[in-house]
């Protein structure tokens, strides 16, 4: 079934080497799937969504016919990868993925 | 000569609001979004569209992560926001005169919640009579304009020497305080009339020995405030609830009693029903039920605040009845302990430092030290874990230094000696500021309390600090 699919390639993704965590947010900002504790999704979930827009907003302000296709934001401690869904017509079909790396590893 | 310009159009208006409302506006707190979200059921709620969404973007992903593990993209490059500071300084040598006068030293330092406030009190640590000498608690604000290093911006009298101090973990006016009469008192530095907020009765069941700690615990529940945990040289570690008549009602106690140590460790053969004095103490922030106690004779011992075995000493028959908390015993020092310090980046590491002038890291698991450092030629007064950075951390010496040692350097020699000019006399007690980590207040026998800005090496976390600590924890247990 399609659920068990999601759940597979999450787990998928998840066992990589070097990956934290996996968050599964909707357009508007709400998580839906996460491997992570609930206030750490809310917080990571609210303001990469808002920088996702930023950084969509400022990839189409430079030449509209482009967009935004992957983020990274890589700090001392982390890297953050954000890969936007389907800029479908509807919306509300807008989906992000975000992974924690440890670059460590 | 004349002109004259074309004709100008003038008018004269007046406005008024003729109807006029008061508005407010406030933010919640962002429990609201939390809420919103809950795992259990986002789990099972099936989106239409997840699933196609999930492959599509597999693949870009899983390539991505694949590069990044091959990668050396960024190796090796740092980024500095903050401006480098290069060396050490001295920013305030902070004195009380009427101190200075009677030679007091500085046996407790505290900062407060907010950072701002920096709270020291004075005392003797090396009288041996019993001393009926007024002392004093003095605060600076460090953030005000006009500070004045020689004047205190609060002078609390205290009957007998302070020996310890702590400022209250969220409620940036409250201290507590132990003296060397076995009582404790709270203090609120926002009243102007009487600072003194709350105060233990004399009584069978307080300490009848000089306080040696003090700390504030949080309550049993969630949602209950905070308690005052203090420990004395009587061997007694008692938790102490603050009520609204200013009195502070004992709730909870704990005994050490030779007899009932934890044998896992060659002890020494001291009767067996005599108390043992406290001479150091640490919460665990990872663990609020455990705590690790510094005894005289050099002993550490991991207890438990959820111990249920009573004390083996003889109760007054209406008071509370003593437990004892200790569970695991780790091997001594040569000395009477005067440090413990739970590292806040690793939730097994403390650091202990006592008279024969090392330090040792130890880890919760085992008995033995992981590394034994001798920091110092004399005795080591206090120890500390950097805020910021998981391998460092700063001693304070009875030679009148401040030593700081990066276990990530490899080497047995410290990263930085600060000599606090004390004229040989020793430096009691050494606290990181909580909120702004570039300070280190350190506060001396002769009664100066020093604020050192600390350089940016010192502060600043380094990319793999936290996995080396946990490799360094790792490789060292036998």
């Amino acid at each position: 079934s399609s659920q068990s699919e999601v759940e597979e390639t999450l787990k998928r993704i998840q066992s990589h080497k070097g990956v934290i965590g996996t968050i599964v947010v909707n357009a508007e900002g709400i998580p839906i799937r996460t491997t992570l504790d609930n206030s750490t999704t809310v917080q990571y979930a609210g303001l990469l969504h808002q920088l996702t827009m930023k950084a969509r907003s400022t990839v189409r302000d430079i030449d509209p016919q482009n967009d935004l296709t992957f983020l990274r934001i890589r700090s001392k401690k982390h890297e953050i990868m954000v890969a936007p869904g389907k800029f479908a017509l509807l919306l509300s079909l807008l989906f992000f993925v975000i992974y924690l790396l440890n670059p460590d590893i | 000569k004349t002109c004259q310009t074309a004709e100008f159009k003038t008018a004269e208006v007046e406005v008024q609001a003729r109807h006029s409302s008061d508005n407010a506006a406030q933010t919640e707190a962002d429990q609201h979004r939390t809420q919103l979200f809950d795992l259990e059921r986002e789990s099972h709620m099936h989106y239409p569209g997840l699933g196609d969404f999930l492959h599509s973007v597999e693949d870009t992903v899983v390539k991505e992560l694949k590069k990044n593990a091959k990668s050396h993209a960024f190796e090796g490059f740092e980024v500095n926001w903050e401006d480098q500071n290069e060396t050490v300084s001295c920013l305030h040598a902070l004195q009380y005169s009427e101190a200075q006068e009677r030679e007091l030293q500085v046996t407790s330092l505290s900062w407060n919640t907010t950072g701002s406030v920096v709270a020291c009190a004075y005392g003797r640590l090396d009288d041996g009579d019993w001393s009926t000498e007024k002392s004093f608690v003095c605060t600076w604000n460090l953030d005000r304009r006009g500070l004045n290093p020689k004047r205190p911006d609060l002078v609390i009298d205290v009957p007998t020497s302070v020996m310890c101090l702590s400022f209250h973990p969220s409620k940036p006016s409250l201290i507590a305080g132990g003296l060397y009469s076995g009582e404790v008192l709270v203090w609120d530095t926002s009243r102007t009339q009487d600072p003194l907020c709350a105060r233990t009765a004399m009584s069978d069941e307080t300490h009848r020995e000089p306080v040696y700690q003090v700390h504030w615990v949080p309550g049993a529940r969630r949602g209950d405030g905070f308690s005052v945990l203090s420990a004395g040289a009587d061997g007694r570690i008692l938790v102490w609830q603050l009520d609204s008549e200013g009195q502070l009602t004992l709730s909870d106690g704990f005994a050490l009693v030779t007899q009932q140590i934890p044998r896992n460790v060659q002890l020494s053969k001291a009767r067996g029903d005599c108390l043992l004095g406290v001479t150091a103490l640490s919460l665990c922030p990872w663990d609020w039920d455990v705590f690790l106690v510094g005894v005289e004779g050099g002993l550490v011992l991991k207890c438990s605040f959820s111990t249920r075995t009573p004390a083996a000493v003889s109760s007054p028959s209406s008071g509370l009845a003593l437990r004892a908390p200790a569970q695991f015993t780790f091997s001594s020092h040569a000395g009477p302990i005067h440090a413990i310090h739970c590292s806040p980046f690793h939730r097994n590491l403390f650091l202990s430092a006592g008279m024969d002038g090392h330090a040792h890291l130890r880890s919760l698991l085992q008995a033995t030290p992981l590394l034994s450092l001798r920091l110092s030629d004399s005795y080591l007064f206090s120890v500390r874990w950097s805020p910021t950075r998981p391998l460092v951390f700063a001693a304070s010496t009875g030679q009148g230094s401040l030593v700081i040692f990066d276990l990530g350097r490899g080497s047995l020699r410290p990263a930085a000696t600060i000599e606090q000019d004390t004229g040989g006399k020793p430096v009691y007690c050494l606290e990181f500021n909580p909120k702004q980590p570039h300070l280190l207040a350190a506060g001396s026998a002769d009664g100066t309390v020093k604020i050192w800005q600390l350089s940016a090496e010192l502060i600043e976390q380094g990319q793999r600090e936290a996995a080396q600590l946990e490799q360094l924890a790792t490789e060292a247990m036998q």
